[in-house]
């Protein structure tokens, strides 16, 4: 395959444009500086496509690419290798095509900013650091750019850096995703222990010796697991997640809901060797994805922050995307992958039209009956919230159902769950809809005085996203429907090992079909509920000082878990360091130190001391130390 | 082996331009002439030839050390070569064939070439430092200098005669064979000549308790002769050492290593706690130089696979952030010459690009990841446990830690003590040095495999 | 056997250690630079004694050949050590070799 010589060039690419836009800085004007950065992502994006293309038509699957050695001592070696397979291919478009929409879209939202040269070049050094996690052949080459995601993640969520409370949130993310991190790492060290190597092939090869559940697989996927639900946000690392709508819309659109977030999905579905010989860990995934995918949409039920809303969302969508991984359904979940970032990109990027619009404003209480005023933004807005929904035929429909299929083969009362989470989705969504678009403006004279509908640049990406929101679904018919599922067999070759050892969905196409109508009147109910609250009845949110009692508060307060961290976590841990200081710090470190310190001082004032600057006293000393060494030696 | 040819005939040219009328392609002359010799001494790799009746052998680890030298040479005539006004053509002169001398030490598989290459170094070096006629510490540290290398160029050559005499040989080779065998000698001999070598070649690289001269000579000599000797002197003496002990001495390295070990640690301890209290940039670098050598030492010490690459990434980095540190400090000189720490103070402001070499230059030898040092340091501490050496990587992390007191003390009097606020400016081949190394010294330590894997495999 | 093969090896080998010492011995305790300079080739010449000696031990030429080097080295360095003693005695008027001593701790 010619392309896959030039592979390194996509992730060279963005990494290059990175360093030209933080190199030139102020030299360059926004507009310059918007399409270096766009341009690059672009150019990614085309290799993609061709490489797309090539390993969709070649018979070969899997593409080795050697770039150079990396790390290499004792038994330890390590490659920086490129590995094209489906599911990189897949990554690869998903990061590149979305993420040049929202550069594109980045320029009309942050025109005015002065800091969008540093803006640029942060999003493509993200997307360099994002291609490197979904390209590297073995764990290490992961690991960097799961480390440099996060890193640009930081800069991000705090790239308004004046603003305490946006730092806050910037370091509370960096913070919960090193807990992740930590078992990451540990992970891949215990890979590297266990097998030898942190390359896939040879891992993936070994593991084929290792018996189903045995504990060490269940250790090693355990704490991969642990830093998926950090970079992913599941229950309890979610937390910080909603924190980083801090950071520009955009970036939220990007990081935070399309493709960032989902690397914990990637991890596990490219590790799919690993977990489905530690069913135990499968089960727990599906848990904790179940469960998060839940416990968040009853958060979600009752946010009045239109962004807080989606990322609520898109923490429950990831447990969705979870569960199936959990349920062995690999394909299933980065299918709901992608089409998630297609819709959930689209639906942040409409939000952020609409707080464009509103002058800044986010709170969905001052807004209302936009849908005229921004005669795109509505509409478009309008499809991500069906596809989020799942009402076919849009994208959502599609993969939604085949989780919630997955899961139901695997257990019926997790089905449950899942289904009531996907009702209470479809309630919070056209909840937002309607809040937003439809009844009678509630904000100031203000906000409405400058109302305006966004320029083209921010609109078109909107369309497009909405466009492949609509259409992006179709990748994966459902074979209950007799139709071909592309996007199964185009992962086959992925998942080939692991499929052996997972049972495949057994349902009858009569149980698929009853699912789905499910799933369809499930959806319905939610609207029928919202449209009953916030359009028939014409009802608006309280303020908060007037909320009301019982669930409701406890859901409008995120189940105060927030607090719980600081009570259970934040606080003990003040204490501990604050007596540490008071004893450790004060009585074994600052004397150690002390008296390292002296001792080093009076070794220098001796070797000072030494240097008497008389050649007949150097001469003496190397004399008598030729004699003590002679002597010492027995001659 | 074509290198020595170059930079002798190169040494011959210079002393003639002055006569021909040449001398303003003196300097160009020369950076090519390095460079040439740089490519027709790789053009030697792999074929491990022998000279001079097998007297020299041009193994693939000679021509990385000499490869290395001469990107020494290169850097320091690029660095150095246009602030040399007086007496120029003698100073290339001579430069060039103390490089010669020193690729005869890195080459050498005989004691005589050995010794012959020291001399050719060491004699040249003698008279570099005492190039500044007119001032009284260029005197001092040549006087000093010459004295005490001359001193221990008697104990190198009474070794060589006890070990000649035990063994009936002068190539390492011979040695190495002889040794092996009974002797009609008593052994004790042997192994004082072979202790006579280890005191003058402990000298050579400036280790304890042999390193008086280095602090003393650094400081006052030439600001440019000083960056020749922290630099190529090094390299020479290291390799050689290694080279001598690992192909001539390696079977009774039990004899031998425990003494070394002491050196080794002394100089750790000593360069390191000398270096704090100075106040003299270059005699700050001296004793860190001292305690280099004692890192150094750790390789020639334990003598298993992985040492020479450990060794030759070690020297690699440390030559690198020597020259980088130097640039900055001749640069400095010119400026305001006291040579005190403090005389970088605001240099963040005034010359951010030397500030930011500097920094990396430190931080590197201080050995702080990502940079080469730190894999340097990795590296020989690696081989030392593989030889079950703990409690000599511990006072080596020991003294790593004090070291890091000095090193960041240079780059706080750069970045954030207030200086002059004046600019210094950098010439083209300033930046380029200073981009060179650099970016260097960054790049070996993220991909260190680019040295390592040329070695050894 | 010739002449010099009579006297047994250990003789020679002790005559030029404490030849050897002696010029070590006048290094450590002498302070005119030129006695110094003498006794440094005192030394020297010790080692050259041995190592004729051992060459005939051994019959080989090689050890005298070293002599030759050893001999040339020591000109050389000499030539040197003159030079710069004659660049010390303009500027300070002394040859002691504490005389200069600013270089120091």
């Amino acid at each position: 395959m010619q392309i896959a010589t030039y592979a390194w060039l996509i992730a060279l690419i963005p990494l290059m444009g990175a360093i030209l836009l933080g190199l030139l800085g102020k030299k360059v004007n926004g507009k310059s500086a918007a399409a270096i950065g766009s341009a690059s992502v672009l150019a990614s994006f085309v290799l993609a496509l061709l490489i797309f293309f090539s390993i969709n038509s070649s018979t070969q699957k899997s593409f080795d690419i050697h770039l150079f050695n990396w790390i290499h001592s004792g038994s330890l070696s390590v490659p920086f290798n490129f590995l094209l397979d489906p599911l990189s291919s897949i990554m690869l478009l998903v990061i590149t095509g979305v993420g040049f929409l929202i550069h594109v879209y980045s320029y009309g939202y942050m025109k005015d900013d002065e800091g969008i040269q540093r803006f640029f070049a942060y999003l493509n050094l993200f997307i360099f650091f994002m291609l490197l996690l979904v390209l590297g052949d073995n764990y290490a080459v992961m690991f960097t750019g799961w480390e440099g995601v996060g890193l640009c993640s930081y800069l991000l969520i705090g790239f308004w850096f004046k603003n305490t409370n946006y730092n806050n949130a910037a370091k509370k993310a960096f913070i919960m995703n090193r807990i992740g991190d930590l078992g990451f790492i540990l992970g891949v060290f215990l890979i590297y222990n266990t097998f030898g190597s942190i390359s896939y092939d040879k891992v993936f090869a070994a593991a084929a010796g290792f018996s189903s559940g045995s504990s060490i697989m269940v250790a090693i996927t355990l704490l991969l697991f642990v830093g998926a639900m950090g970079k992913s946000a599941q229950i309890p690392l979610y937390t910080w997640l909603p924190d980083a709508m801090a950071g520009p819309t955009p970036v939220s659109a990007l990081i935070h809901a399309a493709t960032m977030v989902t690397a914990g999905v990637y991890m596990i579905a490219r590790s799919n060797v690993l977990y489905v010989l530690a069913p135990f860990t499968l089960s727990v995934i599906t848990l904790i994805g179940v469960c998060t995918a839940l416990f968040a949409a009853t958060i979600a039920l009752t946010q009045n922050d239109i962004k807080k809303v989606l990322a609520y969302s898109t923490v429950s969508q990831l447990g969705f995307m979870f569960a199936a991984l959990g349920a062995g359904a690999f394909a299933s979940g980065v299918f709901h992958l992608v089409t998630h970032a297609f819709f959930k990109a689209l639906l942040f990027l409409a939000a952020g039209s609409v707080i464009h619009a509103m002058s800044g404003e986010q709170d969905i209480r001052r807004m209302g009956g936009l849908r005229k005023l921004l005669p795109i933004t509505y509409p478009v807005f309008l499809i991500g919230t069906i596809a989020i929904s799942g009402i076919p035929p849009f994208a959502g429909f599609f993969s939604k159902d085949e989780i919630l299929a997955h899961v139901y083969a695997c257990s019926p009362i997790l089905y449950v769950l899942l289904m009531v989470a996907s009702v209470l989705t479809s309630f919070y969504m056209f909840r937002l809809l309607f809040l937003t678009f439809f009844g009678n403006y509630r904000g100031t004279k203000e906000h409405m005085h400058h109302m305006h509908e966004s320029p083209s640049v921010m609109t078109i990406p909107l369309m497009v996203l909405a466009l492949l929101s609509v259409l992006g679904g179709f990748i994966g018919l459902p074979e209950a429907w007799g139709a071909n599922h592309w996007l199964n067999g185009f992962l086959a070759p992925v998942f080939e090992q692991s499929s052996g050892r997972v049972n495949a969905l057994e349902l009858s196409h009569t149980t698929e079909l009853t699912l789905m109508a499910f799933a369809l009147a499930g959806a319905f109910i939610g609207l029928a509920i919202a449209y009953s609250k916030y359009i028939a009845k014409n009802q608006v949110p309280a303020e908060d000082n007037n909320q009301p009692e019982g669930l409701y508060q406890l859901s409008y307060n995120k189940y105060y878990v927030d607090e719980l961290y600081d009570k259970v976590i934040v606080k003990p841990l003040h204490k501990i360091s604050e007596s540490a200081i008071a004893f450790l710090e004060k009585n074994v470190i600052s004397r150690s130190v002390d008296s390292f310190g002296r001792i080093t001082l009076n070794g220098s004032r001796l070797s000072r001391n030494l240097q008497t600057g008389y050649i007949g006293f150097y001469i003496f000393f190397m004399v008598m130390a030729i004699l003590l060494i002679l002597l010492f030696n027995r001659i | 082996m074509n290198a020595l040819l170059i930079l002798s005939a190169l040494g011959i040219f210079a002393l003639l331009t002055d006569i021909l009328g040449l001398k303003k392609i003196l300097f160009p002359a020369s950076i090519v002439a390095l460079i040439g010799a740089m490519v027709a001494s790789g053009l030697e790799w792999g074929h491990h030839t022998s000279y001079f009746n097998g007297m020299m052998c041009t193994d693939n680890t000679a021509i990385l050390y000499t490869e290395l030298l001469l990107f020494a040479g290169l850097m320091w005539f690029l660095i150095c070569g246009s602030s040399i006004r007086e007496h120029q053509t003698e100073h290339y002169a001579i430069l060039s064939f103390a490089l010669a001398g020193a690729v005869v030490m890195v080459t050498f598989s005989n004691l005589v070439m050995l010794f012959l290459g020291i001399e050719i170094l060491s004699i040249s070096m003698y008279i570099m430092a005492g190039s500044q006629k007119d001032k009284y510490s260029s005197n001092e540290a040549a006087l000093k200098y010459f004295l005490m290398g001359s001193f221990s160029t008697g104990f190198l050559l009474f070794g060589i005669a006890l070990i000649y005499g035990c063994t009936g040989s002068f190539f390492t080779s011979g040695i190495a064979a002889a040794i092996q065998q009974p002797m009609t000698l008593p052994h004790g001999m042997l192994l004082a000549g072979v202790l006579l070598i280890l005191t003058s070649l402990v000298f050579k690289i400036a280790g304890f308790p042999f390193h008086f001269w280095a602090p003393d000579v650094y400081q006052g000599a030439p600001d440019t002769i000083t960056a020749f000797m922290a630099s190529v002197v090094k390299i020479a003496a290291t390799a050689a050492f290694f080279r001598l002990f690992s192909m001539a001495f390696g079977s009774m390295v039990q004899e031998w290593s425990f003494t070394l070990c002491l050196i080794a640690i002394g100089s750790m301890m000593i360069g390191n706690m000398g270096a704090v209290l100075q106040d003299n940039l270059k005699r700050m670098l001296a004793f860190s130089s001292v305690a280099h050598a004692g890192y150094m030492l750790i390789a020639i010490i334990t003598l298993n696979k992985f040492s020479e690459a450990a060794l030759l990434f070690y020297i690699t980095a440390y030559t690198l952030a020597t020259l980088a540190s130097f640039a900055i400090i001749i640069r400095v000189g010119q400026e305001n010459g006291n040579g005190d720490v403090s005389s970088l103070a605001g240099l963040g402001k005034r010359n951010p690009l030397a500030a930011a070499t500097m920094t990396i230059a430190m931080l590197s030898l201080a050995g702080i990841p990502p940079l080469s040092g730190f894999f340097a340091k990795y590296f020989l501490f690696n081989a030392a446990l593989q030889e079950n050496y703990t409690w000599l990587v511990l006072a080596a992390v020991a003294g790593t830690l004090i070291s890091v007191y000095y090193y960041f003390r240079v780059i706080h009097s750069m970045l954030i003590l207030k200086g002059s606020e004046e600019k210094i400016s950098n010439s083209p081949i300033q930046i380029i040095v200073m981009l060179v190394l650099s970016a260097l010294l960054i790049l070996l330590g993220i991909m260190p495999d680019l040295l390592l894997s040329r070695i050894g495999s | 056997m010739s002449a010099i093969q009579v006297v047994p090896i250990s003789y020679y080998v002790w005559l030029s250690a404490i030849l050897f010492s002696i010029g070590v011995m006048g290094v450590l305790f002498r302070r005119n630079v030129i006695i110094v300079f003498m006794c440094i080739e005192l030394m020297l010449n010790a080692v050259n004694l041995l190592m004729v000696a051992f060459s005939s031990m051994l019959n080989d030429a090689a050890g005298q050949i070293f002599v030759f080097f050893i001999m040339a080295v020591a000109a050389a360095e000499v030539a040197v050590g003159l030079a710069i003693l004659v660049m010390i005695f303009r500027n300070t008027k002394s040859v002691d070799i504490d005389f200069l001593n600013k270089l120091k701790r």
